[in-house]
């Protein structure tokens, strides 16, 4: 049996089975042709099949479309995903059903990425293309009047505001603190520490007796003072100040 | 009838033999090719650095000048192979030192590189031109001043996408004066610059033909630097952006009067920080781009990136942002009628809504470039008819990476799996040699690419399948595969042990959260003992207790001449 390609000649189908018609498909682009080869052979997915030994009571593939049939056997390892082309989309399934199984397929994946959502490793960036696109987002939120190498005080803020999380070690409540008023670690500290003082009288007067630490995108926690500002303040998730100890 | 030249006849003919797997063949041909062969060998090629050891390389080619390196698998790009796997280039340039090979060029992909690596190689030979690090990491900017300052003859530096710690030294500034050689210098992945130092190095390298800036460096720096470097054929700008400032309408001016003199750049990339309004100042160079990467610039966005493209009627590669859309990728297709290569890259990574490219884009890119022979697409759905079109349109695919942003979505007309649709794909381009596959994929989509995908090198599979067949198919079929990276597909034991002797004409086979237990990993790695199977384990601290039966959460293997490596780290098991 010849295979016959759908795309440069016109064919007739010799089996109904490849005509995506069959499939319930309303072809939107009129100019598509059937084009999987109606009549590839099928030894080939035999050959395997008999290497592999398939369960007798399955039908080959070979067999479930040469008998035109509807039934389209159900597939074993689709997780939460029950599917068969009997169904026109206007008919049985919900749609919207599907769309739930798929959202709830990405939920139950892990999330230790670092990004905070969806399934590790998905959608497949390279993690330097996700931190500098992150990082745009954050760069754009200071105005384009922050001059590199001089900070602009006074008057002039950056036109979106900055809130994380500071929790500090024996305070129960934490605070939020607005990163955009700021543009170095010793403005920060003293703002912190004044903001912990004016509410908790168990906070310790002395700043010198905290350190400040920072969580970054990858979920890991590090001395704010190790890195330079710009660094922090790309990658800042939330701070915490901890009790030095000695 | 070859064996009655000399030697130095047989080798001049090998010189006009240039690619590795030409020179690979003629050394197989008898005792007397194999030997002219290797010591005429310049250029070596290492995809796995594990699949050898430096010592080998060392003794089977003392010529050779320009060695590729490929590290950690390519999975490690998303994050899925733990810190610390291993890929260290420390020994395969202490090998090269320690023989005198006279090394000049270094090409490192995934690997892991140290201050102390740069150092040595940068004092251990003489002729050292040039340096490409692509996606490494493990250094500072202390060995790019090494770098920079023992390489007399450097030629190029080529820092791509690499984690790089900035110090506070000025590497570029290790640059002595007498460095005039330089052509190709790239260093966008990092965060600081010296500007001085910087723009005399421009100014004293005369022959530079490639530059890529990063964010760090402005807009005044930029036009001052293309004033000294109007011969640039390759571009990536910096910062792209003017303040509201009225003393910068004057820097415009002049960076729009300079950049008409830069009548030679080709391939423009960059803007990493833009302001739209001063795109304008590069629709001169526009009209004779054949390579745009705009895949950084999320400051360009809708009308203006579609005004921009209009310009781009010779590009031949064009890398962008999804916030093209679907109706900006129609003005692709009108205006870039030689356009071959196309990457859109999504700017939302976790499709959480706004639909910015759809088949339909797609759909008129094919129409619209019948060259396209390169495509990386990640769009929010693709259908059938969609994918059958392209293949229709397009049948001269090398390359066709499909990432559908949620992973098993369906055709979303009619809720059918994708099979068919990259069954056309795979059928129509018969010279295609990687392929990425998403969305909701039976084992029919496995049966294709076995069928059909005869030159498939490269395959990326990512929750898809019903069951082993689906990856017996694939194993059965593509006679040429070369990489295979599975990752959570219901493939278990039978596949993976039906034929082991595949592997060994494999480079490596990866394959995570599938169906594969501990027991066929360890019957596999007793039967291909030139195999390295290894088991990646990083929640378990025990290394006792495991049962055979327990399933395999991640696992790499690959092809070596020379056993287990000795590098691994405590998380991964090499099964003998």
């Amino acid at each position: 049996m010849e295979l016959q390609l759908g795309l440069a000649l016109p064919t007739n189908p010799t089996s109904e089975a490849f005509d995506l018609n069959y499939y319930g498909f309303e072809a939107n682009n009129k100019e598509v042709d059937r084009v999987i080869g109606p009549c590839y052979t099928s030894s080939y997915e035999e050959d395997i099949d008999d290497i592999i030994n398939i369960d007798n009571n399955k039908r080959s593939f070979g067999q479930a479309f040469e008998n035109s049939t509807r039934d389209r056997v159900v597939p074993r390892t689709l997780p939460l995903l029950l599917w068969n082309n009997n169904n026109h989309p206007s008919e049985e399934d919900d749609p919207k059903d599907l769309e739930n199984h798929h959202s709830l397929f990405a939920a139950n994946k892990n999330v230790g990425d670092g990004d905070g959502d969806g399934v590790v490793g998905w959608p497949p960036i390279k993690s330097w293309r996700k931190r500098l696109c992150h990082e745009n987002q954050v760069v754009r939120a200071w105005n384009n009047q922050m001059v590199e190498n001089g900070y602009v005080w006074g008057g002039r803020r950056a036109s979106n505001s900055m809130y994380v999380k500071v929790k500090m070690e024996g305070v129960v409540i934490a605070r939020k603190v607005d990163l955009s008023q700021h543009h170095s670690f010793e403005t920060l500290t003293d703002t912190l520490m004044d903001m912990f003082r004016k509410w908790s009288e168990a906070c310790e007067k002395n700043s010198n007796n905290y350190k400040l630490i920072y969580q970054d995108r990858e979920g890991d926690w590090l001395f704010a003072q190790d890195v330079p500002w710009r660094t922090f303040i790309r990658s800042v998730q939330r701070l915490k100040l901890l009790k030095s100890s000695g | 009838m070859m064996n009655y030249f000399p030697d130095e006849v047989l080798e001049h003919v090998f010189d006009f033999v240039t690619s590795h797997r030409d020179r690979n063949a003629v050394s197989l041909v008898c005792k007397l090719w194999f030997r002219v062969e290797r010591f005429s060998r310049q250029r070596v090629f290492i995809g796995n650095c594990y699949a050898i050891s430096p010592e080998r390389l060392v003794t089977r080619f003392p010529g050779v000048k320009a060695l590729t390196l490929k590290g950690k698998p390519h999975f490690a790009d998303f994050n899925l192979v733990p810190q610390d796997w291993g890929g260290y280039v420390q020994p395969w340039i202490e090998a090269l030192a320690r023989s005198r090979i006279g090394l000049e060029e270094l090409r490192l992909k995934r690997m892991v590189v140290s201050d102390e690596s740069l150092d040595v190689l940068s004092r251990s030979f003489t002729n050292f031109k040039s340096l490409v690090l692509v996606s490494c990491e493990g250094f500072t900017t202390d060995g790019l001043s090494a770098i920079a300052a023992n390489c007399r003859f450097l030629r190029e530096l080529d820092l791509q996408e690499n984690e790089i710690e900035e110090k506070k030294n000025h590497w570029l500034g290790c640059f002595p004066d007498s460095c005039t050689s330089l052509v190709s210098l790239n260093f966008a992945c990092l965060k600081e610059i010296n500007l001085v130092a910087l723009e005399k190095l421009v100014a004293r390298n005369p022959n530079l033909k490639s530059l890529k800036l990063n964010r760090a460096v402005p807009l005044e720096a930029l036009q001052r630097i293309l004033m000294r470097a109007p011969q640039l054929v390759d571009l990536g700008t910096g910062s792209f952006v003017l303040d509201h400032d009225s003393d910068d309408s004057e820097t415009y001016r002049k960076l729009k009067a300079t950049i008409l003199k830069c009548r030679s750049i080709r391939n423009l990339s960059g803007f990493l920080e833009v302001t739209p309004r001063c795109l304008p100042a590069i629709y001169p160079i526009c009209f004779n781009l054949t390579y745009l990467n705009l895949s950084y610039a999320a400051g360009i966005h809708g009308s203006e990136l579609i005004k921009l493209i209009r310009f781009c009627g010779k590009l031949q590669r064009l890398w962008i942002l999804d916030y093209i859309g679907d109706k900006g990728l129609e003005v692709v297709a009108s205006t870039c009628k030689d356009l071959q290569e196309l990457r859109v890259f999504p700017s939302d990574f976790f499709g959480a809504g706004h639909a910015a490219v759809t088949e339909t884009g797609l759909v008129a890119i094919s129409t619209g470039c019948p060259k396209l022979n390169s495509l990386l697409y990640f769009c929010q759905q693709m259908t059938n008819a969609a994918l059958i079109a392209v293949a229709k349109n397009c049948p001269n695919f090398i390359r066709f990476r499909l990432c559908i942003l949620d992973p098993t979505k369906p055709d979303p007309v009619t809720m059918q799996p994708l099979d068919e649709g990259f069954g056309a794909i795979v059928q129509s381009s018969k010279r295609l040699r990687r392929l990425s596959l998403s969305g909701l994929l039976t084992d029919r989509v496995f049966l294709y690419i076995g069928m059909y995908a005869e030159q498939l090198e490269m395959l990326s599979i990512a929750f898809a399948g019903e069951s082993d067949k689906g990856m017996v198919y694939v194993l059965n079929g593509c006679k040429k595969l070369r990489k295979l990276e599975i990752r959570d597909s219901p493939f278990g034991d039978m596949a993976l042990l039906r034929d082991v002797g595949k592997y060994e004409t494999m480079r490596s086979l990866w394959m995570s959260s599938c169906e594969v237990t501990l027991g066929a990993c360890k019957t596999l790695a007793e039967k291909m003992p030139r195999l390295n199977v290894e088991i990646i384990n990083e929640n378990d601290q025990m290394e006792f207790g495991h049962e055979d039966s327990e399933k395999v959460e991640k696992m790499y293997l690959y092809r070596t001449l020379v056993g287990p490596r000795k590098d691994a780290p405590e998380f991964v098991w090499t099964l003998v």
